[in-house]
């Protein structure tokens, strides 16, 4: 809940590839996280529910399947740059796409409960946008 | 800069209250620093390092000197760099001690050479870290401050052990840090922009402004707001939302910051809008004469950070502006005469 939930994925955010398509995420949390707190990402392209196995992100120039995040503590993802989530829906430059997608952020210093398990702070995403053509 | 007279507390402004405007195009680090200074929103500079230093906690020796060169070439000064421990790094466990003591430990570092003279940690880092902490506190030059945040009091057992650890260790580099998100008057009018946005009925939000001013501990009304909330047709998403303003905004009374003198190393001036009143710029959801005579009472010449933060809430109003409208509002409290008789 908050002004940056609806920067998540912006109006430029969908690149087509020839692998699929790729959306730039931004964080809806201040401050960087490492990648392990991607705790949850449910992505759902046209109607299309993506299993989190088949995608991928970019941070900081390196990708990483996504279900090897929770292991990369070293790696944070920053304020203002995009993660670049790669998914298998294939697309062509023009395409529009409906993107919804609830991201949930396990924030590591707001411990919640008599267990101290962290917060997950969520964001939902649901937007039409068309799909620009990867710059070479 | 806001300076304020000799022996009282200087103020300065966190990067944390641009949150908005660092998102905006064409906008960095630098042009942040610069603003603030050419805004006279100094003296003090403070920053969340993992939100405005890219890199960090491993910043190379060039990022260093870049971040160093940027405050001072601005003529701000560096009051305090907020710092996390970030307990809950890998999912299904928690940092060791070791593990928990090395993550400050590195970032400690990382303050001093920014030249940093306080750095915060919040309240997850708990009294065996902060006494194995000390000795490289007292090396490097920092203080370490655990932020007092909502929902945080007093009270809370959590302050009390630190309480205890600070008066047994004597000690002036470890201490507290003040966030008057802990001593609100009312629920900030910004939530309801954010409530809009979410689909909740304005009679919800009342409700819960409502609940929120009854006296009695916090805590204690969660079940009373699920169950009414819920009877008004608030969704279990909803409900969530609205259990999040109990835990962001305390109803600690502000003259019971007394109560941790002589152990405060720093205080945020959490805001979260100031408006003009008929007597002037006033704050509607804290008490800002009363915080203003306890510091003034104490002695305290620390810094107050200037800390907006309805911007977790609306995007409505200029952080620049707010903090200009503080600052404008402290200047005068903290430089007025003592009231007399005034309680």
């Amino acid at each position: 809940m908050g002004p940056l939930d609806d920067q998540v994925v912006r109006a430029d955010s969908l690149t087509a590839t020839p692998d699929g398509l790729d959306i730039a995420v931004y964080s809806h949390w201040y401050r960087a996280l490492p990648l392990p707190s991607l705790a949850r990402v449910d992505l759902t392209v046209d109607g299309r529910r993506i299993d989190p196995a088949e995608l991928s992100v970019t941070v900081n120039g390196t990708r990483h399947p996504l279900s090897e995040v929770a292991s990369a503590g070293d790696e944070y993802w920053f304020t203002t740059d995009p993660l670049v989530l790669h998914t298998p829906v294939e697309t062509a430059p023009g395409r529009e796409h409906r993107v919804q997608l609830l991201l949930g952020l396990s924030i590591p210093y707001i411990l919640t409960g008599p267990d101290r398990v962290p917060l997950v702070a969520p964001s939902a995403t649901d937007k039409t946008l068309t799909a620009a053509g990867a710059r070479s | 800069m806001t300076d304020t007279a000799p022996g009282l507390p200087r103020l300065g402004t966190t990067l944390f209250s641009l949150t908005l405007e660092q998102r905006r195009p064409g906008r960095d680090f630098a042009s942040l620093v610069g603003e603030v200074a050419a805004r006279d929103l100094g003296p003090g500079l403070e920053m969340v390092a993992f939100q405005s230093l890219r890199g960090w906690p491993r910043l190379s020796g060039d990022q260093e000197r870049e971040v160093r060169g940027v405050i001072e070439s601005s003529g701000l000064t560096p009051s305090c760099l907020a710092i996390n421990n970030d307990l809950g790094l890998y999912p299904g466990r928690l940092l060791s001690d070791d593990e928990s003591y090395e993550y400050v430990a590195v970032q400690l570092r990382g303050a001093a050479a920014l030249g940093f003279p306080v750095a915060r940690v919040g309240i997850e880092t708990g009294p065996a870290i902060l006494e194995r902490l000390l000795p490289l506190a007292e090396e490097l030059g920092v203080k370490v401050g655990v932020e007092i945040h909502a929902p945080l009091t007093i009270d809370a057992p959590p302050v009390a052990a630190l309480e205890e650890l600070f008066t047994r260790l004597d000690t002036p580099w470890l201490g507290f840090i003040p966030d008057m998100s802990a001593s609100m008057r009312a629920v900030p009018d910004a939530v309801d922009d954010a409530h809009r946005v979410a689909g909740i009925a304005p009679e919800l939000t009342a409700l819960t402004k409502e609940l929120w001013a009854e006296p009695g501990p916090t805590m204690a009304k969660f079940p009373e707001l699920e169950r009414r909330a819920a009877q008004a047709g608030a969704t279990p998403p909803q409900i969530g939302n609205l259990k999040m303003l109990f835990t962001m905004h305390g109803r600690m009374a502000p003259e019971r910051w007394a109560d941790f003198f002589p152990h405060v190393v720093h205080v945020h001036g959490k805001f979260y809008g100031i408006v003009e009143g008929p007597d002037g710029l006033t704050d509607p959801s804290i008490d800002w004469p009363a915080v203003a005579r306890v510091l003034r009472e104490q002695g305290y010449d620390g810094y107050i950070s200037s800390e907006y933060e309805a911007h977790a809430y609306s995007d409505r109003y200029s952080a620049f502006d707010q903090v200009r409208a503080q600052h404008d509002m402290l200047k005068r409290l903290l430089e007025a005469e003592p009231a007399v008789a005034a309680r």
